[in-house]
């Protein structure tokens, strides 16, 4: 009966942490979300020209950046390898496999993040600065993010 | 009466045989039929950009994309194929060809010793670009340094092997024209279809292919499934990008990302690290050309297997 017990509290437990670490991945791709809406809603558009230049929304979409670029380094356990997340895209395994190559890539993103936050001031600094952040994310997602199938 | 029945048996496949082998002759392009010609470097730079080279052939896992090393493997459901060096190498490159040589490898996608290449090598575009932008981008390709190393051979098993079938195929889905414009559309118009159409051969991806690995002619640019393995490649015409603007497009082209802000990763990835490097002017013809390009539902695209 103990076993039994054992064995059911155990199973129980690892259920538990399969669904926290699929806690994890849908947190992951919320601030993904977030960080694309700061990119595609605020910065591309005036960026484009679509919309006039506005220090506090840029200010507020920095921020956003800023988080990201910190969270990024303890956004992907080694427990949530593997796990599909719903939608388009999934972390690729390469992100454990080659843990340096990622390291580096992230690092890329916190520091072309961090020149944005200082270098942007204006429309013109703004055309000069931020191409360097969409490369940053590209860099990553080429090896890094892999489609569901 | 079997002696006869045998006799016609044996003719009907020395014909077979014969047409087979007629249909199935590797096409040229020789020195005499190219006429004397000044080659424009910064054109060959411009062709070398839109044709995407270098999402290919530069070795992979370095920055350098003018490192023309080759060697990435390329899975395709008819095997592994390892993409060639092309660098101005004499030995493992492409050092010791001639211009006709590389004129007709790109449009015919017959090699220098006269086999045919498989499709992996886009040619099924490329046939369709200007004779005058191949001979700048041999030029071009030449101004690059030699890398030394081959790649490893082509891993297809049969009979996708017997590169004389590959013959048929090119029967089947090349027809050898060059692009020709459309009258009734602007300049620009018809610079963005022949970059997208030729060179840029953005259709090889963003189309499904039949068991013979072509395209479907009626679906083309709709998407399908992902030759190199999992997920989706996506439809990129109207029917999906209708909220796009021909701007969003060119700029997507430029920087990758898009307009709700996710940036292209996988094979797109390097495939914007060269339209990046095109004048705007370009980008923005070959925007307008996608912006125009009629909805076209793709193949059903597989339900997700329910969660457990």
């Amino acid at each position: 009966m103990k076993r039994v017990l054992v064995v059911a509290g155990a199973l129980l437990l690892s259920v538990g942490a399969v669904m926290a670490q699929q806690d994890v991945v849908k947190k992951d791709q919320d601030v993904m979300k977030a960080t694309g809406r700061a990119l595609g809603g605020v910065l591309s558009p005036m960026f484009k020209g679509e919309k006039p230049y506005d220090q506090a929304a840029v200010d507020g979409a920095i921020k956003t950046l800023e988080d990201t670029a910190k969270n990024l380094p303890t956004m992907f356990p080694a427990s949530t390898k593997g796990l599909k997340a719903d939608g388009d895209y999934s972390a690729s395994p390469k992100i454990w496999e080659d843990k340096a190559g990622f390291d580096a890539k992230i690092a890329d993103f916190a520091k072309a993040v961090s020149d944005a936050k200082a270098k942007i001031k204006d429309a013109d600094t703004l055309k000069a600065n931020f191409p360097g952040i969409g490369k940053a994310c590209g860099g990553c997602h080429e090896t890094y993010r892999v489609k569901n199938s | 009466m079997l002696k006869r029945l045998f006799l016609l048996a044996v003719l009907a496949a020395i014909a077979g045989l014969g047409i087979f082998w007629w249909l199935t002759i590797p096409a040229v392009v020789g020195a005499s039929s190219l006429p004397i010609y000044t080659p424009n470097l910064a054109n060959g730079l411009t062709a070398f950009n839109a044709g995407g080279c270098s999402s290919c052939h530069a070795v992979p896992n370095q920055p350098d994309r003018l490192k023309l090393g080759g060697g990435l493997p390329i899975p395709s459901p008819f095997g592994t194929f390892n993409v060639p060096n092309i660098s101005s190498d004499p030995n493992d490159g492409i050092g010791r060809w001639s211009e006709a040589d590389f004129v007709t490898a790109m449009l015919k996608g017959t090699s220098p010793s006269g086999f045919h290449y498989f499709p992996a090598f886009p040619y099924a575009s490329y046939e369709h670009a200007k004779v005058e932008d191949i001979r700048d981008l041999f030029a071009y390709l030449k101004t690059l340094a030699p890398v030394a190393g081959k790649a490893r051979d082509h891993d297809v098993p049969f009979p996708f092997n017997i590169r004389r079938n590959v013959g048929v195929w090119k029967f089947l889905f090349t027809d050898g024209k060059p692009f020709t414009p459309d009258a009734s559309k602007s300049a620009q118009w018809n610079r963005g279809a022949y970059l997208v159409n030729s060179l840029g051969h953005c259709a090889e991806c963003h189309s499904p292919r039949n068991f013979l690995g072509g395209i479907i002619d009626a679906q083309r640019f709709a998407g399908g499934p992902n030759p190199e393995g999992e997920g989706w490649v996506p439809n990129i015409t109207q029917k999906r990008m209708s909220d796009w603007s021909a701007k969003d497009f060119a700029y997507f082209l430029e920087s990758g990302m898009t307009p709700e802000g996710d940036t292209a990763g996988g094979s797109m990835a390097r495939v914007i690290r060269n339209t990046s490097q095109l004048s705007p002017e370009d980008r923005t013809a070959m925007a307008e050309y996608l912006k125009s390009l009629p909805p076209v539902e793709g193949p059903p695209r597989p339900k997700k297997p329910e969660k457990s």
